[in-house]
């Protein structure tokens, strides 16, 4: 009986040994594979991290497919440069017509999808065509809602007719996707890309040479790139969901590059930061953090109350103490550096003034009773609940700072963590007081926040329905979006963000930035202006 | 023998459809919507047109008895659905990333065992001796760690100071090494600790003073007796630690990127990605079913005292 027992014990033992030798056989890593010759000196290649398997690589399609990725593949017709500066991509020229219905696209020549196939006016209709199948999904973005057809005139000439002007077209087909264009051979037999592509052949400065779901993604130089050629010949981009590891992976060499919004932990930051083994670099604003002020209710309609509580806070301490830095503290709603919004803003108002805050609250008829430290009016006390993401520190931490400020001046602050698709549905319910908000970044803005200022369903435009003047507000919105006359629309913006700024009902908190960590054999690294694009472009390494 | 079987694997069938209703139920419950979910993830703004087209093609503007339904049509027929997230056949997502969990519970049991039973044996042998301090402090410290924070201090000395381990990823066995120490240590501490104490209950047994005054030797007495009795409880505890490896080891496998199905799942539940975490529910259950199964067959082979009914024969 024993003798049984050893033996099977042993073969048991074997076995599993055999079976966990052949499982860690069929693992792998970039470095191991056929493509991965990461090692290779003579190849001038990076590795990087992110946190999100890279996904299927379709163009037209959002989950689970990383934006940067997306952008290696795939090219735009128009590229949203610096300050918001529209430059020609796939599309070599373009004419708008004097109604601003009629946009004419003069495409590149000589194009060549990676697959060797030819870039044309008939596969641009076909990749119109292949997202407009799906326009419900797509609504979000507003050139969507406004595109009445799409014609392939001659080999290199496209023409796209809205059904009424919308002059951030340009704009809204510089964005990531779904206005990129997939090769013929990608296309799936019915050509609807909503079910799946056959490969992911794209125009775009790199290929997919190597993929691990959940592992990694190799990418390398597409040799039928029509424009420069980036300055390196291979990606590699390792899957690390978890951010302290992703340091760990950093310190140790098996990164050279950690970028991206959030990627890494504000402590492991400061603590690279602090290494001169190591650069640290920050973008310009890619988003403001705001807080907003729900004028819907009736403690809040009150334009002094709002002033108050805008004043009422240390905003250049709050930003610098919690942010250490990563942030900028924020003076007006929208940065400078979108189209339209490098203007000049009163903002004084704005200012911390405790003193002056107490006074307009005192004005606006909230007093603190005798003994009390709430300030009351019509017997009802001045509290409001603050909703934030329970998963973001810095969100939390700044809720905690704002409560302890505002209660020195008589406000009290609940604050309540949630989910954060159950904080957008309060959002859109209008059924919060205060509530973190972020814009769109670039190259969203600033016609997608002026949008959801005026179009009800997005939680911004019920956060200012009770604005005086909100209706001409909302047809200066209309104007904006529509007018063909670039001064004009300069003015109204001009006047928009004024008005926003004056009413304090999105009070802005910190401009939001993108981080990148890298060793020294990356000579130069530079953020590009889309916030979704890769950034690959931007890096020389130094010379061996 | 095969009747015993057939019956406790008919037991599935009513487990597995308990398992799907309350996964249906808790997932209802949740006042998040997938469809806000999976556009949250997409960073598309839930506007209601999107929202509305997004529950008709996941089949959620249907009654809740309709889904409940459906699904259960899809399961019986063994179609565990396509992935919200993904838009992938569920089923050849889970088989893709269930080598990878496999092997790092498979390692994890075997370092447990090849370190435990010895350390267990002598901890009982040499009961209070310097073993059995060493046996103590394991137990202290697998029970006291936590996983992510043990998986760091091993990444942070292994991997970066002295270099000699990767930091993650899976690959050849050298990424196996760290994850494999992360997980085993809680189980060593177990295992070690309830073979010690199985020992020395069993040492106090009458078949091994009757073994001693037949002059049997005591190594003999140990081995092949007294280790074959205390193994049992082990083996009952080693299966449910299977059973739960083997539906993924989520904090280990987040912590060294490791791509098996504890990462899937998570993502799966902060997606709201119904199909995902309905397959992997029926997979949990399932698998411990069957893993109880081996070890209650294993502990009657073992010992034929044990009835198939659950009975000790007298």
């Amino acid at each position: 009986m024993l003798l049984r027992f050893k033996r099977s014990s042993m073969l048991l033992l074997t076995m599993s040994l055999a079976l966990v030798a052949i499982l860690a056989g069929c693992g792998s890593n970039p470095e191991s594979s056929a493509a991965g010759t990461a090692k290779d000196p003579s190849i001038r290649s990076i590795t990087m991290s992110w946190p999100r398997d890279v996904g299927v690589m379709n163009p037209h399609t959002y989950n689970p497919s990383q934006l940067f990725a997306q952008s290696m593949l795939y090219d735009p017709l128009v590229h949203y440069g610096e300050n918001g500066k529209l430059e020609p991509a796939l599309a070599e020229s373009w004419t708008i017509s004097k109604d601003g219905k009629v946009y004419t696209f003069k495409l590149r020549p000589n194009v060549k999808f990676s697959d060797g196939s030819a870039f044309n006016a008939a596969i641009v209709k076909k990749n119109f065509d292949a997202v407009m199948l799906h326009k419900d999904t797509h609504s979000w973005l507003g050139l969507v809602g406004v595109i009445a057809k799409t014609e392939a005139v001659n080999d290199l000439t496209f023409r796209m007719t809205l059904t009424e002007p919308y002059y951030p077209a340009l704009q809204d087909l510089s964005v990531v996707r779904p206005f990129r264009f997939l090769g013929a051979a990608g296309f799936p037999n019915n050509g609807d890309t909503a079910t799946g592509i056959k490969e992911p052949v794209g125009t775009g400065a790199w290929v997919l040479a190597d993929y691990k779901q959940d592992e990694y993604a190799v990418f390398k130089r597409n040799p039928h790139y029509w424009g420069k050629a980036p300055a390196l010949d291979q990606v590699t981009v390792k899957i690390i969901p978890d951010a302290e590891t992703r340091v760990a992976a950093f310190e140790k060499g098996e990164l050279d590059l950690i970028y991206g919004e959030g990627v890494i932990s504000l402590d492991a930051f400061k603590q690279l930061r602090d290494n001169k083994d190591y650069v640290t670099k920050l973008s310009d604003p890619v988003g403001t953090r705001s807080l907003l002020l729900n004028s819907s209710n009736p403690k809040l309609a009150d334009i002094r109350v709002r002033q108050a509580l805008q004043q009422g806070f240390n905003k250049q301490a709050m930003v610098e103490g919690i942010t250490s830095g990563l942030e900028e503290p924020a003076d007006t709603i929208l940065s400078k550096n979108y189209p339209y919004t490098n203007v000049d803003i009163e903002t004084a108002g704005n200012t911390y003034n405790v003193q002056h805050a107490q006074a307009l609250l005192d004005e606006a008829g909230w007093k603190l009773p005798a003994g009390g430290t709430v300030r009351e009016k019509d017997g009802q006390p001045l509290e409001l609940e603050l909703i934030y993401d329970k998963t973001d520190p810095i969100q939390k931490a700044m809720a905690e700072t704002i409560q302890a400020e505002w209660s020195a001046i008589g406000v009290k602050v609940n604050l309540t963590g949630l989910e954060l698709t159950v904080q957008i549905k309060r959002l859109k319910a209008n059924d919060f007081d205060l509530y973190f908000w972020y814009n769109y970044g670039a190259p969203y803005d600033p016609h997608s926040f002026i949008n959801v200022v005026a179009k009800k369903g997005f939680g911004i435009a019920e956060t200012l329905s009770a604005v005086p003047n909100k209706a001409a507000l909302d047809q200066q919105i209309r104007e904006a979006l529509s007018s063909t006359d670039e001064t004009k629309r300069q003015e109204l913006y001009h006047s928009i963000l004024s008005t926003l700024n004056e009413q304090s009902a999105i009070v802005p908190i910190s401009y939001v930035k993108k981080t990148a960590v890298y060793h020294k054999n990356i000579a130069s690294f530079a953020f590009p202006a889309n916030r979704d694009e890769n950034a690959f472009f931007g890096i020389t390494l130094s010379q061996p | 023998m095969i009747g015993y079987i057939g019956r406790r694997l008919l037991a599935v069938v009513p487990i597995v459809l308990l398992a799907t209703l309350v996964t249906f139920a808790l997932i209802h419950i949740s006042p998040v919507d997938p469809a806000e979910a999976y556009l949250t993830a997409a960073h598309i703004y839930p506007t209601e047109e999107v929202l509305a087209q997004k529950r008709h093609e996941f089949g959620l503007d249907q009654p809740l008895i309709v889904q409940y339904v459906h699904t259960l049509g899809r399961l019986v027929q063994l179609d565990f659905g396509t992935s919200y997230l993904t838009n992938q056949p569920v089923w050849e997502e889970i088989v893709s990333r269930f080598p990878a969990t496999a092997e790092l519970a498979l390692s994890s049991i075997l370092l447990s065992i090849v370190v435990s039973v010895p350390l267990g044996i002598a901890a009982a042998v040499y009961r209070n001796g310097w073993i059995d301090m060493l046996s103590r402090i394991i137990a202290y410290l697998g029970a006291s760690i936590p996983q992510f924070w043990l998986g760091y201090l091993l990444i942070f000395f292994f991997a970066v100071k002295l270099d000699w381990l990767p930091v993650e990823g899976r690959g050849d066995w050298t990424n196996l090494v760290l994850p494999t120490i992360t997980l085993s240590l809680v189980l060593i501490a177990l295992y070690t600790r309830l073979l010690r104490a199985s020992m020395l209950d069993q040492m106090q047994a009458t078949y091994v003073q009757y073994g001693r005054m037949r002059g049997l030797h005591e190594r003999t007495i140990m081995l092949r007796h007294v280790l074959k009795m205390a193994l049992m409880p082990l083996i009952s505890s080693i299966g449910m630690n299977v059973g739960r490896l083997l539906t993924g080891t989520i904090i280990v496998e987040q912590v060294f990127s490791w791509p098996g199905l504890g990462r899937y799942f998570v993502e799966a539940i902060f997606n709201r990605d119904i199909p995902v975490i309905q397959c992997y529910v029926l997979l949990a259950a399932c698998l411990f079913i069957i893993c109880n199964l081996l070890v209650d067959l294993i502990q009657l082979w073992m010992d034929p005292r044990i009835s198939l009914k659950g009975q000790t024969e007298q």
